[in-house]
């Protein structure tokens, strides 16, 4: 009976000692973090990512920098460059895309390049002007911002993202648009229009989990 | 049999299977996204070089402006604002511009400058520019482009407040004219009530009672009559014109209006 007993404890001791060897590599494993290249292409799960805002900037601003508007207004104002505001961007799709990312990329390309000057949005505005009010009151009168000296924009910069899904068993196919443009505040003359657009197909692996 | 049924099967299950797509891939995991930094910078270089260039040649004829210029005429030019007499060169600086803005054309003593484009129209201190015209190298006229159509100035009292005032007024006069002539009487009544804070002109209070009168407001139409024939009786006073010449019609009707409404009301 103890002879019997013994050898289960042997067993029991011996499956013990497998499960641990097998399980220390995974306990060991735990998170991996590495620092990549912002400019590499990381798809993971096929939506909307930082690779979809990158193009989408990198398309926009090639276009409106290249397109003339900006280097006929310059012309037709001895020089002067256009000011740009930057209005709406409606996301139309069903997902969640901060569009926020590729227009301050234009935004900062608009500023960069020097042909364009890029007046704050009705947002931002809000906490400027505050800011110079406030100034009026409590600042040295030799360092005071004045009022009534804001830049007039001449072109509003709106655009908005649509995406068409079609999905077939493991199959999935997502088009997003992203349609930017140019409006002149005054006439509503659409002075630009820039477009970028996105196939992915995406196949998930028969094993996947 | 049943190895025919089979292919058959087979055969239409591959026909119903959804069609694979065979599309190389433009960018794959790994790849990288070019920074749009070169397209940036190239288009900052060009930039700079233009608008030195551009400024440089403002700065130019804002010099060869102020050179020969009549102190009337270079105070405009510095505030920025179109006059009568000036020159084609004093036209652009006072609107700051140089010769790429403007479509010069020239025949014999006479030149008309229009704007190149339409939609980057210049602008003085006024407004958007429709188009100069010059005889003898001098300003003769030039117009606005307004909310209401052109307005021309041809005269120096043109281009003060007061004549910018009465041209304005004129436009929407005959703006609310048209919309009567189609019906719109709101429309026209809103015209005409604008144009009588920019002109105080008894005609455009006749307009307005008249209006008032179809409207079926009798009250307030009767107010404008007695306004228009009051006014007028102003203006016989100050023996300006000849109003009650020119209005005898407006002030006959206006009269047995006011005597029809006046008896409604009691």
């Amino acid at each position: 009976m103890s002879r019997v007993s013994t050898s289960l404890s042997h067993t029991l001791v011996r499956i013990g000692l497998v499960a641990a060897i097998a399980l220390a590599p995974a306990a060991c494993g735990g998170k991996r973090v590495s620092r990549i290249d912002p400019n590499s292409v990381t798809d993971l799960s096929g939506r909307w990512n930082d690779t979809d805002s990158r193009l989408v900037a990198n398309a926009l601003i090639e276009q409106s920098l290249m397109a003339p508007w900006a280097r006929i207004y310059a012309e037709t104002h001895g020089g002067e460059r256009p000011a740009v505001i930057v209005g709406e961007f409606r996301n139309r799709t069903m997902e969640h895309i901060p569009v926020g990312t590729f227009i301050r990329d234009l935004e900062r390309a608009f500023v960069n390049s020097g042909a364009v000057r890029v007046v704050a949005s009705a947002d931002e505005r809000q906490g400027v002007r505050a800011e110079r009010e406030d100034q009026q009151e409590h600042a040295r009168a030799d360092t005071r911002a004045r009022l009534g000296q804001e830049l007039g924009a001449r072109y509003m910069l709106q655009g908005e993202l649509q995406a068409i899904e079609d999905q077939e068993g493991r199959e999935r196919v997502v088009y997003y648009q992203v349609d930017a443009t140019l409006v002149d505040l005054e006439t509503n003359e659409k002075v630009w229009v820039g477009q970028h657009k996105i196939k992915k197909y995406i196949e998930r692996s028969r094993l996947g989990w | 049999m049943s190895r025919r049924i089979l292919v058959v099967s087979l055969a239409a299950l591959a026909a119903c299977a959804p069609k694979r797509i065979h599309e190389e891939p433009i960018l794959e995991n790994g790849d990288r996204v070019q920074s749009p930094d070169a397209v940036v910078a190239m288009v900052q270089n060009q930039a700079a070089v233009d608008q030195a260039n551009r400024m440089d040649r403002r700065d130019q004829i804002a010099a060869e402006a102020l050179e020969s210029c009549t102190p009337e005429i270079c105070r405009a030019v510095t505030r920025g604002e179109l006059m009568l007499g000036m020159s084609e060169v004093q036209v652009m600086a006072a609107t700051r511009t140089t010769p790429e803005a403007w479509s010069i054309r020239r025949s014999g003593s006479a030149t008309v400058m229009v704007p190149r484009s339409l939609s980057h129209a210049p602008r003085d201190g006024m407004g958007e520019v429709a188009m100069v015209q010059l005889r003898d190298d001098r300003v003769a006229s030039y117009s606005y482009r307004e909310a209401q159509g052109i307005r021309l100035v041809a005269a120096p009292q043109d281009a003060s407040v007061e004549g910018r005032a009465a041209s304005l007024a004129d436009m929407l006069i005959r703006e609310g004219d048209d919309l009567v002539a189609r019906g719109d009487l709101d429309a026209a009544l809103d015209r005409y009530d604008r144009a009588s804070v920019l002109r105080a002109d008894p005609i455009i209070d006749y307009r307005i009672a008249t209006i008032l009168d179809k409207q079926l407001r009798p009250v307030e139409a009767l107010v404008r009559y007695r306004l228009f024939l009051h006014k007028l009786e102003l203006e016989r006073i100050e023996a300006v014109g000849d109003a009650y010449a020119k209005l005898a019609d407006a002030i006959a009707h206006a009269r047995e209006r006011v005597i029809v409404l006046e008896q409604h009301s009691h």
